[in-house]
């Protein structure tokens, strides 16, 4: 854990933003920690498709290179995150109606 | 223009090809970009909306040349000065008509937040109306926002520079959602934009963003039951009033758009497209110009209820909440590209670490680095728990190249 949270630190973005021998993705996979994605066993984790006509990886790594002002979001597990009541009341300070005084005292 | 043997910058892909193109219009460097969807077997080269959005350049400069090979896969553009929509090139009655044709699979915020940017650095004011039957003003499954939100949730952000609200205007005069399969719409939107400056000031967002007190928003049915709107605003506001009370959403119900019916013994005939409905919602800050916005429409397919567009709308909202920070991934582009190319000036933006951490804010701070702007200074801010990250840009005093010159 402790090793995660340092590859999340702000001076590292600096670093990697710069740091063209990255692709975009690539450093902020890097800066965040996380290991190669499964980037290529794409086409074999769709093998069950029973579509002839299937996208190569070459293709698949094409569509995610079209711009999305909106991200593609899981929206279930969206629901889930936000129907966790303790979620809801970290989000609630950024809202107007927080309770300030509580905030005061923290 | 003035050099013989012009330095293109050279990039691949397809990747921002907007923002390149805005980028390189603004500093008026070439650009040669290459490999253009070149291994796609069904969909190679350019495709319908980045030629629409070349033409709209073209006819927004004078003195742009584009070349683009024969498959389409190579594009080599030399930027002119952006002229507006001045009497003689190209405007009528002082504004340039974009007709973008059906096979257009972007909604028009697409074209219009690229050329938000460009106009505040125009000789004349901007005018252009779009229209055609690739017109979209909802949101679109290719992630595009709705033509509402980027009057709620983009313009506002251009007062902060020094432009003036009162002269920008979005006018959307015939809505219309995605049509069959998802292929154009028949919309007609008016963008104003008759605020032009010298040099845009920095912004300093270094402050708290403040909370959330008021949420607004637009729901729009086309060509299906107003009903539609009361249902999405119903569950939308289920989730967020308990966090904000002043929840208020428009309703706006319109007929579907008459397109022509492509048939070709009966030339006159007429048919309706662009059919659906969707939501967009715009959270206001307690802090001046902060302001987080969520879209989402009906896929063109249909089989979504309203109920649950509703619900994603406002769950997409609370997540981009959420992620902090001044301003939001939408707007992030667009204010990072004026503060670099405004007065010279260090800004500070305040960005969540959402924000600043996806492939679209790198992949733009390496674009305005390769165009001249300076390198970002990040650092982290320290005044409160939210983890946010402040990034301090260097201006390069671009400003408004066509009347300096002229």
């Amino acid at each position: 854990l402790h090793g995660q949270k340092r590859s999340y630190r702000t001076i590292d973005l600096a670093k990697l933003m710069y740091d063209v021998s990255l692709t975009p993705a690539e450093a902020i996979r890097k800066w965040r920690g996380e290991g190669v994605e499964e980037g290529e066993n794409i086409e074999a984790s769709d093998e069950d498709d029973e579509a002839f006509f299937k996208k190569s990886s070459r293709e698949v790594a094409d569509d995610q290179l079209e711009d999305r002002a909106i991200p593609i979001l899981d929206y279930n597990s969206l629901e889930e995150r936000w129907s966790v009541e303790d979620n809801v009341a970290n989000l609630r300070h950024r809202f107007a109606t927080a309770d300030l005084l509580g905030e005061k005292e923290a | 223009m003035a050099a013989p043997h012009p330095e293109y910058i050279r990039f691949t892909t397809h990747k921002s090809l907007a923002h390149r193109l805005v980028l390189s219009t603004l500093t008026g460097r070439p650009i040669h970009i290459s490999q253009i969807r070149s291994s796609s077997p069904t969909q190679t080269g350019l495709t319908p909306h980045e030629i629409s959005l070349l033409r709209l350049l073209e006819s927004v400069t004078n003195g742009s040349s584009i070349q683009i090979s024969y498959t389409g896969t190579t594009l080599t553009y030399s930027p002119g000065l952006i002229t507006g929509s001045m009497e003689g090139l190209g405007a009528s009655g002082g504004v340039i008509k974009c007709i973008l044709p059906d096979t257009i699979t972007r909604g028009v915020s697409w074209f219009l937040i690229p050329l938000c940017i460009l106009a505040p650095f125009s000789k004349a004011p901007m005018n252009v109306k779009f229209e055609g039957e690739g017109v979209i003003t909802s949101a679109t499954e290719t992630g595009d926002i709705s033509a509402d939100s980027v009057r709620t949730a983009i313009l506002p952000l251009y007062e902060r520079f020094g432009i003036l609200p009162s002269k920008l205007e979005l006018r959307i005069l015939q809505r219309s959602c995605a049509g069959q399969g998802g292929k154009g719409g028949g919309g007609v939107v008016e963008l104003r934009f008759g605020s032009q400056v010298r040099l845009p000031k920095t912004l300093h967002m270094n402050r708290s963003p403040g909370r959330v007190r008021r949420i607004r928003g637009v729901a729009y049915s086309t060509g299906v039951s107003a009903s539609n709107n009361a249902r999405m605003i119903h569950t939308a506001r289920g989730i967020l009033n308990p966090l904000v009370s002043d929840v208020h959403v428009a309703a706006q119900y319109d007929q579907a758009p008459l397109v022509s019916s492509k048939d070709k013994s009966n030339p006159g005939a007429k048919k309706r497209t662009g059919i659906g409905f969707g939501l967009s919602l715009v959270a206001e800050s307690s802090t001046d110009g902060v302001l987080y916005s969520a879209d989402v429409a009906s896929p063109s397919q249909g089989g979504v209820t309203p109920e649950d567009i509703g619900k994603r709308c406002a769950y997409q909202l609370l997540e981009v909440v959420s992620q902090g920070g001044s301003v939001t991934r939408i707007g992030a582009t667009t204010v990072l590209t004026l503060m670099a190319m405004g007065s010279e000036d260090v800004g500070r933006l305040r960005l969540g670490r959402e924000v600043i951490g996806t492939e679209e804010a790198v992949g733009l701070g390496r674009d305005l680095k390769r165009f001249g702007a300076s390198s970002w200074g990040l650092r982290d801010v320290e005044e409160d728990e939210s983890g946010d990250i402040l990034v301090s840009v260097k201006g390069t005093g671009v400003g408004n190249v066509g009347r300096k010159i002229a």
